[in-house]
């Protein structure tokens, strides 16, 4: 099946054709429930939220003009819907397990991970950076966003996004760099 | 941190595999979409303006009429000849005098109109509570 540009499906849903959602929600659902799996640390809570932002971005969808695409603005969405659901617990934003930036952070060598580790390695340290800090480096190098279109996922003005990207890129490394000597210290 | 590592580090994030929801997940995003698409539809198909809002104006407007023809029994019996001419005149008489006459609408008459309202509104009070006696 041949995926077209998002605003495509967009405009198809606006004119009357319900059914095309289901392309869009197809094509964000596994990165809109990360975010929110993230977030709300629960997979059923993650499901219904990640629920209500498609559900959401469908009501306004007659208010999307597509001046900025379309992942940012349903990004935005799922963010703030889970942000919302937190406060409304009266819980936190805030990381569990703070990881301390090393220095030898910045020497980590990312071609000393080996090739079929990979996948496994960097899910987990992802899955060790706080809840704000994942999803700038998901939203930055996975869905390769510009910091303009992170700065509006988020509320976070440009500096601010660019200083925390710095630091959780730090903080990545640490955490590569700790899972890579755990495996040093299993092999010997 | 150079760019060459920050290339290596989007690669690397590339290969992240994210969380899945269930299988059924789209179909019951889809599902919520409909119930909301035939929600809305049901606000649209509601009217504003309900039967008794229209049966209240018919009767405001035969009552109007009424009066106006009444008015003109007097005049009625005139020559056609002189009719034409005296068009502009009369029609401006017959605006003043409904208005006129409409200041003595008999207070019977008034009473029939509010009655007629007040019930219109009980019937359509009682209609739309009628689902939570059900």
């Amino acid at each position: 099946m041949e995926y077209k540009d998002d605003n495509y499906y967009v405009e198809m849903v606006k004119s009357g054709q319900t059914a095309q959602y289901s392309y869009i929600v197809d094509k964000y659902k596994n990165i809109v429930f990360s975010i929110a799996m993230k977030v709300l640390k629960n997979r059923e809570d993650a499901e219904e939220m990640a629920q209500e932002s498609f559900i959401k971005a469908y009501k306004s969808l007659h208010t999307f003009k597509g001046s900025a695409k379309f992942s940012t603005w349903l990004y935005r969405i799922t963010y703030n819907t889970c942000i919302s659901e937190l406060r409304k617990r009266k819980v936190h934003f805030t990381s569990t397990e703070e990881v301390q930036i090393k220095d030898e952070a910045q020497e980590m060598n990312l071609d000393g991970i080996p090739e079929e580790n990979r996948a496994v390695v960097i899910k987990e340290a992802m899955s060790r950076l706080p809840e704000d800090e994942y999803t700038l480096v998901l939203l930055y190098y996975f869905e390769e966003q510009s910091i303009d279109e992170i700065s509006r996922v988020t509320g976070l003005s440009e500096s601010n996004a660019k200083v925390k990207l710095f630091r959780a890129r730090k903080k990545l490394y640490t955490i590569l760099n700790e899972i890579m000597k755990d495996e040093l210290y299993t092999i010997l | 941190m150079n760019e060459l590592e920050d290339i290596k580090l989007k690669v690397l994030l590339q290969k992240l595999e994210l969380e899945k929801p269930d299988n059924d997940f789209t179909l019951r995003v889809m599902n919520r979409v409909v119930v909301e698409d035939n929600a809305l539809e049901q606000i649209k198909a509601q009217k504003v303006l309900g039967k008794g809002f229209w049966i209240i104006l018919v009767l405001f407007v035969i009552l109007l009429a009424a009066i106006f023809i009444m008015s003109q029994t007097g005049t009625a019996a005139e020559g056609t000849e002189t009719v034409l001419p005296k068009l502009n005149s009369e029609m401006s008489q017959g605006i003043n005098s409904v208005l006129g006459k409409m200041g003595m609408v008999p207070i019977s008459v008034a009473g029939i109109l509010i009655a007629s309202s007040l019930l219109l509104f009980i019937d359509r009070f009682i209609t739309s509570n009628t689902k939570m006696f059900v």
